[in-house]
């Protein structure tokens, strides 16, 4: 059973048809880069996948739990779209810190609401069944993801005092506060001056272990090529490639993979 | 020396009413026009149009004539049946004046914060409430404060509209002084509105200042 199942995704804004028929499965530990020209799909792709669109058709599996099928489209509570959206964990290209709290803060906001909730509801939060016990789970947490992404001692700073590699980094120990499934990466180095990609690309390296999912919507192929176990080309919709780096980015046999490729060659990649 | 304390006296008590106007009228409108910046912000296209519409005749009619309507009005239709007194009437009128504008800044406000607020919170699993109230609302608050304290600031002498409706305000007190040949009386009551005005323009740099830890 793979981690994650995507079957037959389908989306359009109005009668614009962004993804066509979107499937492909990971397997747990697996990381999968997505490349593409922009317009392709990509970012809607990983949208689709942490339920920030609806897609109109297709199924999202993780773990054999089907999330979501475009057949029981309007039969979701936000309640149970809330759930699914914990499977999986996104970090946005332009970092979306909340600027009114502290590194820290940004990184314990989402847990300690949901260990509230949690105690109310069922008495207990990883294990532990008091408010307390479970604000020293989250705070370790927090210290131990921040030490991660080598940020320890910005812990008390606010985001505007980062520069943009070091907000990408907390926005990635934060996304990695709730413990989701797969991680997601719509871009992470878009948004940044040349000179501060490779921080952020070096973390995003460093979490790969045999336990950590990621999906990452990349335009460093290099990159992408060094990471990923498994890379997909998008063109205008549909998985035009799939398969490992070498073959797709080293040994394209798709036209339009070649087309998209010879475009980073031309400058030395 | 014991004319100026009797106009001193007179001022203050005019004053008064101004104060009482600018309290309540800010203690309510602050809150219906937050609640009517969700009406105008609705998906639903009714409520929306109603509630557009509403701020459109509200902002584009002047204060003096909803003064006059809310006082004048009810007992005309009504055959003296029904009637506001004449300070209700005035903080109806203000309340849902500045409800309008006030609802403006605030749909302003909320609309000015990045959509990737909205998204991040709804990725790390937040309710919809918790959304508004842990991360949108204090940015709200920041972007607000100064158009809100503009806003204040025009209150505090807009309460001497309620003269209009013949309510012992501070302006109408110093005219009578003034229709007894005593002019200075209608300069020294601009003070009063100096002093508070002041006061207030203090008090929101204080909260600008508090404001200004974050960038953003």
């Amino acid at each position: 059973m793979s981690m994650l199942n995507v079957e037959n995704i389908q989306k359009s804004f109005g009668k614009n048809e962004i993804l066509k028929n979107i499937s492909f499965s990971l397997e747990k530990g697996e990381v999968l880069g997505i490349i593409g020209s922009s317009g392709s799909g990509k970012t809607t792709l990983l949208r689709c996948l942490n339920f920030l669109e609806t897609p109109q058709k297709g199924k999202i599996i993780v773990n054999g739990n089907e999330l979501f099928d475009g057949e029981k489209q309007g039969k979701y509570s936000e309640a149970q779209i809330r759930k699914n959206r914990l499977h999986f964990g996104l970090v946005f290209q332009q970092f979306n810190l909340f600027p009114q709290y502290k590194v820290f803060d940004n990184i314990t906001l989402a847990p300690l609401l949901a260990a509230k909730e949690q105690l109310k509801d069922n008495g207990s939060y990883m294990g532990v069944s008091t408010y307390k016990e479970a604000v020293q789970i989250i705070n370790d947490y927090a210290e131990l993801l921040l030490k991660r992404v080598g940020l320890s001692d910005k812990k008390d700073s606010y985001p505007c005092n980062l520069s943009g590699g070091q907000q990408q980094r907390v926005a990635i120990a934060r996304a990695l506060s709730l413990n989701p499934d797969i991680l997601c990466f719509d871009e992470p180095t878009s948004a940044l001056d040349p000179e501060l990609t490779g921080e952020v690309l070096n973390v995003i390296k460093g979490l790969k272990s045999s336990d950590s999912t990621m999906i990452v919507v990349t335009h460093e192929i290099g990159f992408a090529h060094d990471v990923a176990d498994k890379i997909i080309f998008m063109n205008d919709g549909v998985i035009a490639e799939q398969g490992t780096p070498q073959e797709v980015i080293d040994n394209p046999q798709n036209p339009r993979t070649q087309a998209f490729l010879s475009r980073f060659k031309q400058f030395g990649d | 020396m014991n004319q100026f304390a009797n106009v001193t006296q007179q001022l203050l008590k005019g004053f008064g009413e101004n104060s009482f106007i600018f309290i309540i009228t800010l203690l309510a409108a602050l809150p219906l026009g937050f609640i009517v910046s969700f009406g105008s912000r609705s998906p639903f296209a009714p409520l929306k149009l109603l509630t557009k519409g509403l701020v459109w005749i509200i902002r584009g009619t002047p204060l003096m004539l909803q003064l006059f309507v809310v006082f004048y009005v009810p007992p005309l239709l009504s055959g003296g049946a029904f009637n506001f007194s004449r300070i209700n009437a005035a903080l109806i009128a203000f309340i849902i004046n500045y409800a309008a504008y006030f609802s403006e800044i605030f749909r302003g406000g909320i609309e000015a914060i990045p959509k990737g607020q909205y998204e991040a919170g709804q990725v790390l699993g937040l309710k919809r409430s918790q959304i508004f109230f842990k991360i949108i609302l204090l940015q709200v608050i920041k972007r607000i404060t100064a158009p809100i304290g503009n806003e204040i600031i025009t209150l505090v002498k807009d309460t001497s509209l309620a003269s209009v409706i013949a309510i012992p305000e501070i302006l109408m007190n110093a005219k009578d002084f003034s229709m007894q040949g005593l002019i200075w009386p209608l300069f020294y009551s601009a003070i009063f509105f100096l002093l508070f005005c002041g006061i207030l323009t203090l008090l929101f740099s204080y909260v600008e200042k508090r404001l200004n830890y974050y960038k953003g």
